[in-house]
């Protein structure tokens, strides 16, 4: 039943006919003007791909192909005196190197299973059920995603530690601090954080797939397992998207890498690749070589996401309305429902903040529990304390919107483009969403620090115009595949039918395509921005002197001893980044035509 | 905003009210070198943006006060050490920093090696016993204050009889109770390390002390801020740090105390000059270097960060440490040969890395 409505789906938007009729009304109105605009159009269209590549090629390619080449040739970076050599592989071929890969291999696929097993209830009981409170519940997820990856990881490890908040309020138990001070804290953290994109992904998805294929299967007798064997197949780009940026975000994250997994004895890739570059001196070549093995890693699970979701074709968002109808749940379900929804959230959010908070409102270094707010009035009233986190907000914000722009774009010719350049660009956001922030960066200084650079007069390194383009290549992976799920779900026949109603190409683009995805596209902004307000990686090596971003300033003060001032601007930014979450979808709610929430959509019965 | 830049005018005023009045032998010299260096700034027309790369809590306060008194504009690049030498080694081919302030000396040796940093360079002040201690024999950095790794912190309500040598930290008394920081990610560590290596006698022996502080179930952390927060809420007795971590420590703590287990490492904050940086940005470092090393500058040091780097013992002769600063009379301090230690840190942070840390 699935194969069949997927074949009819596909023989209607076949690219062939798609051609056929482009040609059709080409011949059927052969006047001056229209061939003019026809050719407006396609030379609009090539310069646009142009820049979309030469964008890729300078923020993406360029750095990551450096540092991947220093593995082999350290001396054309002043790295070494060799140009060719393959003794930096030889290197990282050790028992600790393939320890920290495997270690980060299996728990990356733990993490990104238990992300889309926990995403795909959530976004049922949020979409499709009467649950009370769903809204909030809803919401509430963004706060998962807000959070970097290192503040759970701190507040957790106050929590359990043997003289931590539990102990100080007589609950500790040696197995808590095992449990979480090990592979199964660290599976939970980044699996904990994996919830949010997965349920993006396939909410998304499932926002836009109306009841008829319920009704369709119950129509032909099916059950409830026949039925949702039909239901999920269809949701298959979206779920393999939350898997795929699952894994990849949990196997380069290095907040986690380098608070609890540091702190548990488990080595993974992340942190190797950092204890390499950050020692001193610091080895780039062989920590390249073992990025080629995790660029390797990551890759081939991605290609096999990419692979799956662009053999079939899976668009259900076409001009046809839809409708559903709300499962009604039962009292008893409803609260079983809520505490576990309560249970989730507290280990999610709840421990970390008190973790995180409690840390922020101590004087000293914790020793005793005397509340206070100096540390608050600093971050507020000292010159040079408030400065970092306006400078990230302004950094995030361009960063948000010029990489939504550019993966929206990559989004549309992973989709609908057939052949090389589309293989092309899916292995060029596989092999650069798996390379760590920190090579990244250091690529990017690689790359635009040559000394011939300088000579004709280009000085990106220490700029903010470097770091932010390094911020947007850093985004883009995550973002493209986050819109991957949604774009893979519009049909051509929504831009057809504007095209065929007069509109020309941008403006069938605006009515047609743009309110189905709007919120997708939204989503994905707020997305970009809050990974950017916090990072950490990137901005350690890139930021212009002079000009420090939040996450630079709050690392300054947790290493050093201002801990509970640097404990206080995290918990501030993370306030601000809810803040401007809450205020961009209010204003979604507030400006957006009320037909582009309810396009794409469902209509609720 | 307003109220923090008039505190700071006020102090920078009285600052240049001290170093005018100054009339002892050695403030005679002083005025002497801010003769010379007046004639240096004159010489410094149309002066560049001098790139300062600074791991130091008081490097703003100072940049500051330079820029203003002798208006040259002041890039800063504040971060840790570790970031700020990866950015040096990745741009080596086309450095864009100026002038490098870190603690440890084993650093600058290791830079100087590559032939990174000018030589010959030595400001025209009176260092005192741990300035000379810490001046290198080719001039390719200066040093600017002196901290100690490691200083023993204890919380003095738990600990009534605190270890008085490291030896005693081996024993079952203070088994799973002593914590100190990673040398892979906190950079005066490693000087503790190889200060431990270089007391011991080898290497090799270095390496039993710590394997056998593991065995007695050293907790390891990553900078001085976790493994004082781990002193704090008791899941160690006694921290191993950087001696004006643990001073500053003690300043928001009062229950924390801070004891020298002889010997001592010297850990200098030091200055070095990039060799491929600009002539006229070359000769701005200079200044600069002079002018920390002035009354003035090291007023500055001694206000910018109060309870964290300005904890320092002063080098040059006629500055005074703060009084928080533990008297150093009966502390036993030993300085470790950069040129030695400093080529084995990649080395030695790996062993503790695969040995100690895992």
């Amino acid at each position: 039943m699935t194969t069949e409505i997927v074949e009819y789906e596909k023989a209607d938007f076949e690219p062939g006919l798609q051609r056929e009729e482009t040609e059709y009304v080409g011949k059927g109105t052969k006047d001056r003007s229209f061939m003019s605009l026809i050719g407006k159009t396609k030379s609009l269209y090539r310069m646009g791909s142009l820049s979309f590549w030469m964008v890729l090629f300078l923020a993406i390619i360029i750095p990551c192909a450096s540092f991947l080449l220093l593995a082999v040739s350290p001396r054309l970076f002043g790295q070494g005196s060799q140009f060719f050599t393959l003794s930096n592989f030889k290197a990282v071929f050790n028992g600790t190197t393939m320890l920290a890969l495997t270690n980060s291999l299996w728990v990356a696929s733990l993490a990104a299973l238990l992300g889309v097993f926990c995403a795909i209830p959530l976004a049922w009981l949020f979409h499709r059920s009467d649950l009370p409170f769903k809204k909030v519940f809803s919401a509430a997820m963004w706060l998962v995603l807000l959070i970097p990856s290192w503040i759970p990881a701190i507040g957790w490890e106050r929590f359990v530690n043997p003289e931590g908040i539990l102990a100080r309020i007589h609950l500790w138990a040696p197995w808590q601090g095992n449990l979480i001070m090990g592979p199964f804290g660290i599976v939970l953290l980044l699996g904990l954080r994996n919830i949010p994109f997965s349920y993006l992904a396939i909410s998304n998805a499932l926002s836009g797939l109306g009841q008829e294929f319920e009704h369709s299967a119950q129509v032909h007798g099916a059950s409830r397992f026949q039925t949702a064997k039909l239901v999920v197949p269809i949701l298959f780009p979206a779920i393999l998207s939350g898997l795929a940026i699952g894994f990849a975000e949990a196997i380069s994250d290095f907040g986690v890498a380098a608070t609890l997994a540091y702190s548990s004895h488990f080595t993974l890739a992340t942190y190797y690749i950092f204890q390499e570059i950050g020692n001193f001196p610091p080895n780039f070549p062989v920590a390249a070589a073992f990025s080629w093995l995790v660029v390797l890693a990551v890759a081939v699970p991605l290609y096999v996401q990419a692979k799956l979701s662009r053999g079939r074709s899976h668009q259900i968002l076409s001009g046809r309305s839809r409708q559903v109808v709300v499962k009604r749940l039962s009292a008893p379900v409803k609260a079983a429902v809520i505490f576990c929804l309560c249970l989730f959230y507290f280990v999610a959010v709840g421990i970390p903040t008190i973790g995180v908070v409690s840390s922020s409102l101590l004087s000293d270094f914790g020793s005793s529990l005397h509340i206070t707010f100096i540390n608050y009035e600093k971050v507020f009233t000292t010159a040079g304390l408030g400065a970092p986190l306006e400078r990230s907000i302004e950094y995030a914000a361009i960063t948000a919107s010029i990489t939504v722009m550019v993966a929206f774009v990559a989004a549309r010719k992973l989709t609908k483009t057939k052949g090389k350049s589309a293989k092309i660009l899916d292995f060029i956001l596989l092999s650069s969403v798996a390379l760590p922030g920190i090579v990244f960066a250091a690529g990017y200084i690689f790359a635009y620090n040559l000394p011939f650079l300088s000579k004709i007069g280009i000085n990106l390194y220490q700029t903010t115009t470097l770091l932010v383009i390094a911020y947007i290549a850093t985004s883009l992976p995550t973002n493209v595949r986050m819109l991957f799920g949604s774009v893979s779900q519009v049909s051509d026949s929504l831009n057809n039918a504007a095209r065929v109603h007069g509109a020309g190409p941008v403006r069938s683009w605006l009515r047609a395509i743009l309110p189905p995805l709007s919120r997708p596209v939204v989503t994905a902004w707020l997305l970009a921005f809050t990974a950017i307000l916090l990072e950490l990686p990137v901005s350690e090596l890139l930021y212009a002197p002079g000009s420090p971003p939040a996450s630079i300033a709050i690392q300054d003060n947790l290493g050093n001893y201002h801990f509970g001032i640097g404990m206080a601007q995290a918990v501030v930014a993370t306030f601000v980044a809810f803040a401007v979450v809450g205020t961009v979808f209010a204003l979604y709610r507030l400006i957006a035509p009320r037909g582009w929430r309810r396009i794409g959509g469902t209509a609720r019965v | 905003m307003i109220a923090a830049a008039g505190l700071l005018s006020v102090c920078l005023s009285a600052t240049e009210a001290v170093s005018a009045n100054a009339s002892t032998v050695h403030h005679k010299k002083k005025v002497s070198s801010s003769k010379t260096t007046t004639k240096t700034t004159t010489k410094i027309a149309n002066p560049i943006p001098l790139v300062v790369y600074s791991a130091q809590g008081y490097d703003k306060a100072e940049t500051t006060a330079f820029s203003k008194k002798y208006h040259i504009p002041v890039s800063l690049d504040d971060n840790s050490t570790g970031p700020l030498l990866t950015q040096i080694e990745a741009s080596k081919n086309n450095p864009k920093w100026g002038l490098l302030w870190v603690d440890g000396s084993t650093a600058f040796a290791a830079l100087d090696r590559q032939g990174l940093l000018i030589h010959g360079f030595e400001p025209k002040v009176n260092f005192d016993s741990l300035g000379l201690a810490s001046v290198p024999s080719d001039k390719s950095w200066v040093p600017t204050g002196v901290t100690l790794m490691a200083a023993m912190v204890y919380n003095k309500q738990k600990v009534t009889s605190p270890p008085t040598s490291w030896q005693q930290l081996l024993s079952a008394k203070w088994k799973g109770k002593v914590g100190m920081n990673d040398p892979s990610q906190s950079g005066p560590t490693y000087p503790f390390v190889a200060g431990m290596m270089n007391y011991l006698g080898s290497v090799a022996k270095g390496e039993k002390y710590f394997t056998s502080l593991k065995a007695n179930g050293l907790v390891v952390n990553p900078t001085n801020g976790p493994t004082l927060t781990a002193l704090a809420n008791g899941q160690i007795d006694v921290a191993l740090v950087q001696s004006s971590a643990g001073i500053g420590a003690a300043m928001s703590d009062k229950s924390f105390v801070v004891k020298y287990l002889n010997p001592v490492t010297l850990l200098p904050s030091c200055i070095g000059i990039d060799k491929k940086a600009p002539k006229k940005e070359q000769e701005e470092a200079k200044l600069f270097a002079e002018y920390v090393l002035s009354q003035a500058g090291q007023k500055v040091m001694q206000h910018g960060d109060p309870t964290g780097d300005s904890l320092y013992y002063p080098v040059v002769q006629g500055v005074n440490p703060l009084p928080n600063l533990p008297k150093l009379g009966g502390v036993k301090t030993q300085s470790i040969n950069p040129y030695t230690w400093g080529p084995l840190e990649s080395s030695v942070n790996s062993w503790f890395t695969a040995h100690i840390v895992q």
